[in-house]
């Protein structure tokens, strides 16, 4: 296997309330290997874009790292100051986010935005800049004649393929994608992935793709990393997800989105029910609530993430009967009305 | 009848529910705990003052009680050059700030208030109509045009209040009429309508109450520029010479020289006590704001 | 060009709401009680020369007559002889335009420097105990009457500490082969120091409000974020994206206030005897010169006016959202 890239441990992230706390992450690991897609998937809410933001240390105000470590190149970036953290920021760590609309800044043409980045953090001089920019708009796609448009001038697609050329610009370790396509139809959807992946490939780049879109996952992801109300319930390669999952939420999210090969096709269940309070989080099994095979020991201890076959880690007290419980989840009904 | 009065009755406590005093802010209670103070004096001035405003006084030994400094003779302020009661003045002039400040407010709310409410609910020509006057109302300078209209007209304080009335209820009508084009287009107003609501009941029972806040942070506003209008106005000598006014202080310390024998216990209460008052209003006016748009929070 | 369109519009809109100002102006000073003329006419006038007077202003017209002339004349920019200087208006107007320009211009140019400097600060310094004080501070320079703090500057950097001298804009007895020479010579700067300093203290609140509360908002927007994750630096942060951003609405309102500040001029001018258009105004009026009183009063809506029209038009050039539209 490629070598690891960045490997996260323990990880936690709360959002101070009030004098609460939301623990928006609690105690997350995972790993990226060098050049693979790495996917991280849950439903609205289970602290993905919290997790990727981590990644770049450029977090909401009243959110805090609450210990664990994010081993990224041979330094924890939990431990870093914030002059060597912003060091490596665009020139190692890049981010993609979910509206390109609103995070191009609306009173700069796109070309200057580039550019900025280039001379700012790259280091180029202003024809080297251009020129670059130019390549970059070629790589993704863009009409190089467009540059001298503003942000608003562009289409949603054309907005986010800029995202990406602007998280290219310095030639990156580790592009984090924030829902970068969730904005768009589905057409658009598949030619942009389709593009980050041939870039990806050419490039050797690793990326994490943040979304909520089980079929996003199912496309393009080497490997994926199903969450959970703020935690990593099973992590593995996206074939061995889609085929034998063996944890019961991983199981009801494939049956709750359609395909993006083939659209339209099959019947979606949504797993009924929603995700647990981050306040004051249930005490035993977080999705226990919500799954079809809870059992009392689920109510009352939370199940550790271990790995229960090679490479293949899960956090669910009955992931020994995975075989069993995959056949009863694919009836529609076992996703009914679960109280 | 017993039916009308209580449906006037829960109108009226709608009413209050709608306009929603923002007791809750801390700078909007400062405000409000001044205007309470403000109102109590204008009230009560006659208790109050020790003096009539305008009794020229003398001193224990029958000499002119002129240019005393705060303090001498019992004047908690001084006298002024006439020999008049500066605190008096003060106290007094509330009266004056009080009647001004509130009907212009009323009426500018008001005036504005209708317009836009007409305006953003009937559309079309009525909208273009009220729509230019506003145009035409902001391009006339207002300071010049009280001057202008208290030229010609007796000198009292109503003029700044007419003259408010003319010009200043541009900004709320234009406020207001976004606010109920957007009331509008939430589409409740088309369901009252299909359920057969006259014109008349949906402006008052469904868009009345929803602008009313709205009204009362431009007649806070509004509080603050009719005492501030009219003071220029008495400061430039168009003012009532007979009714004491804060501005009224401010220019007879002026024209008498005042600055330059640094009789700072003359001019500086009056400047104070309208600070006072009209940031009272804008500090409520911030609750308001506040209320309506909490995305400014803090 | 797309943005042409509403300019001519916008143009003829302002048109319109000058004629209406004009109009306006017309009636109220053809409509108020009492004879124009009275304050002209000495009373030592025969009958016949009363007489002639009225026909020679043309007021044995009827009232539409008049007010065609009226707005004939205003065409050619003839705004008819001041009662009191026996001049005409004109002339004296653009005299005075520039006094009053340069101080209005100063005083919000200062204004809007301090002001969006200390918006964008307080905006970075948010929830501070620093701010819980400067707020309550900037809104009650707002709530100050500009002629009274006039006269506290007045009363404590003239009068008393003699630093600046007390009113009119050079010292009697000195002469200057030019205006530009006057303008830019110490003896006028010391005169416009204590006004504009008036007028600049009681402006900044508006473009500090401003600047701080679209800096609260913008600096909360997504590409700010973005700006973080790229690494710039914190000045290209809030600078660039940020400041640059909260701007905007900022530089509109800076044609609006040079109309209000028009209006501010009035009062803070005959503080500190400023020979500038609102004192003329003022003194016109007071001395019943109507002919002087309109053309003042005329020459200050056109700005105020204009101002409303550039300040639309600024938004739309500022902004590429609508000039790129
Ligand atoms: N600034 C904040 N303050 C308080 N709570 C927050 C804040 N940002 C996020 N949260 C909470 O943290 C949790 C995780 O949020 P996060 O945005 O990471 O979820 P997500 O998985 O990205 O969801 P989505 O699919 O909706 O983007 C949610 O419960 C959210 O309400
Ligand atoms: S631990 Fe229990 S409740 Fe949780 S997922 Fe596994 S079976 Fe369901
Ligand atoms: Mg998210």
């Amino acid at each position: 296997m490629a070598e690891t890239l960045l490997s996260i441990r323990d990880l936690s992230i709360a959002y101070e309330v009030g004098s609460k706390d939301v623990v928006a992450v609690s105690g997350a690991s995972f790993d990226v290997p060098q050049g693979t897609i790495v996917g991280l998937v849950g439903e609205s809410g289970c602290g993905k874009t919290t997790m990727a933001r981590a990644l770049t240390r450029v977090i909401a105000d009243n959110a805090r790292i609450d210990g664990g470590a994010m081993q990224f190149d041979g330094q924890d970036l939990a431990a870093l100051s914030e002059r060597d953290m912003n060091a490596l920021r665009w020139r190692d760590i890049s981010f993609i986010p979910q509206s390109a609309m609103n995070s191009l800044d609306p009173v700069y043409r796109v070309e200057y935005q580039i550019i900025e980045v280039l001379r700012d953090r790259g280091g180029m001089r202003k024809a080297q800049a251009r020129a670059r920019a130019v390549e970059l708009f070629e790589m993704v796609g863009i009409d190089p004649g467009r540059l001298r448009d503003f942000p608003h001038q562009f289409s949603g697609g054309m907005r986010q393929r800029a995202a990406i050329a602007l998280a290219l610009a310095l030639n990156p370790k580790l592009v984090v994608a924030d829902e970068p396509v969730t904005a768009l139809d589905v057409i658009i959807q598949r030619q942009i992935l389709d593009q980050l992946r041939g870039l990806q490939r050419e490039l050797g780049l690793s990326v994490i793709m943040v979304t909520h879109d089980i079929s996003v996952v199912a496309y393009i992801c080497d490997r994926t990393v199903v969450m959970y109300a703020g935690k990593v319930v099973e992590n593995c390669d996206t074939a061995t997800l889609l085929n034998e999952p063996l944890h019961p939420y991983s199981m009801g999210l494939k049956n709750a989105f359609p395909d993006l090969q083939s659209a339209g096709t099959g019947v979606l269940t949504p797993i009924a029910g929603s995700p647990p309070d981050l306040i004051d989080p249930p005490k035993g099994c977080r999705f226990a609530a919500r799954c079809p095979f809870a059992t009392d020991l689920c109510r009352n201890t939370e199940p550790a993430l271990t790995e229960a076959a090679p490479d293949h880690h899960v956090a669910c007290h009955r992931a020994s009967e995975a075989a069993v419980l995959r056949e009863t989840a694919k009836d529609p009904a076992t996703w009914g009305a679960v109280t | 009848m017993p039916d009308t009065t209580i449906k006037a009755s829960s109108g009226v406590a709608r009413i209050f529910e709608a306009i929603k005093l923002p007791v809750g802010d801390p700078f909007a209670l400062a405000g409000l705990l001044i205007y309470a103070l403000f109102i109590v004096t204008a009230l009560a001035a006659p208790l109050i003052a020790p003096y009539d405003p305008t009794e020229i006084l003398y001193t224990a030994d029958y000499d002119l009680a002129s240019d005393l400094l705060p303090g001498q003779e019992g004047h908690i302020l001084g006298t002024t050059s006439l020999g008049r009661d500066i605190f008096s003045q003060i106290v007094w002039g509330a009266r004056s700030a009080l009647l001004v400040g509130f009907t212009a407010a009323f009426m500018v709310a008001f005036i504005g208030s209708v317009v836009g409410l007409l305006a953003g609910y009937f559309g079309g020509h009525v909208d273009a109509v009220l729509m230019r006057l506003a145009d035409v109302a902001f391009g006339i300078p207002f300071l010049p045009f009280v001057i202008v209209i208290s030229a010609f007209s007796e000198p009292s304080i109503w003029n700044t209040v007419i003259a408010m009335a003319l010009v200043l209820w541009r900004d709320t009508g234009r406020v207001i009429r976004s606010q109920v084009l957007s009331l509008r287009s939430r589409g409740y107003v088309e369901a009252a309508r299909v359920v057969g609501s006259s014109d008349l009941k949906i402006i008052l029972r469904h868009i009345t109450p929803n602008i009313l806040p709205l009204s009362f942070l431009y007649g806070s506003i509004a509080i603050g520029w009719a005492i501030l209008t009219e003071a220029s106005i008495s400061f430039l000598g168009f003012g009532d010479p007979d009714a004491i006014s804060w501005g009224f202080m401010l220019q007879d310390a002026f024209a008498s020289q005042a600055l330059a024998r640094q009789a700072y216990h003359w001019f500086i209460p009056p400047g104070l006590a309208i600070i006072l008052v009209v940031s009272a209003g804008f500090f409520i006016s911030r609750g308001y704001e506040n209320l309506l748009f909490p995305k400014l929070g803090r | 060009m797309s943005t042409l369109k509403p300019f001519l519009i916008r143009t003829l809109q302002l048109l319109l709401v000058l004629w209406a100002v004009v109009t306006i102006l017309f009636l109220m000073f053809r409509l108020m009680p009492g004879n124009p003329l009275a304050a002209y006419i000495d009373p030592t006038f025969t009958a016949e020369q009363q007489e002639a007077l009225i026909r020679q202003f043309g007021l044995d017209k009827p009232l539409w007559q008049q007010y065609f002339t009226y707005l004939g004349n205003l065409l050619q920019g003839e705004l008819g002889d001041s009662f009191r200087y026996r001049t005409p208006v004109a002339e004296r107007i653009l005299l005075l335009l520039p006094n009053t320009l340069i101080l209005t211009f100063s005083s919000l140019i200062v204004a809007y420097t301090f002001g969006i400097l200390a918006g964008a600060w307080l905006a970075w310094k948010r929830n501070s105990r620093f701010e819980a004080a400067a707020l309550p501070a900037v809104l009650a320079t707002r709530a100050m009457p500009e002629f009274w703090l006039g006269m506290v500057l007045l009363a404590i950097f003239s009068f008393s500490l003699g630093w600046f001298p007390a009113g009119g804009t050079r010292s009697a007895g000195t002469s200057y082969d030019s205006l530009w020479q006057l303008y830019t010579s110490a003896n006028f700067l010391s005169h416009l120091f204590l006004p504009m300093m008036t007028l600049a203290i009681y402006s900044q609140g508006l473009p500090l409000l401003l600047m701080r509360s679209n800096m609260l908002d913008v600096m909360k927007e997504d590409f700010v974020t973005m700006a973080k994750i790229k690494g710039l630096s914190p000045s290209a942060v809030v600078i660039r994206h940020g400041a640059r951003n909260a701007l905007l609405p900022v530089m509109t309102s800076f044609a609006i206030a040079v109309g209000y500040q028009l209006q501010g001029n009035v009062v803070v001018e005959s503080v500190f005897s400023w020979p500038g258009l609102g004192r003329e105004l003022v003194n016109a009026v007071a001395a019943s010169d109507y002919p002087l009183a309109q053309g003042a009063f005329l020459m200050i809506a056109i700005v105020v006016i204009t101002m409303n029209l550039i300040a639309d038009l600024l938004y739309t050039f500022l902004d590429p959202r609508i000039s790129h539209a």
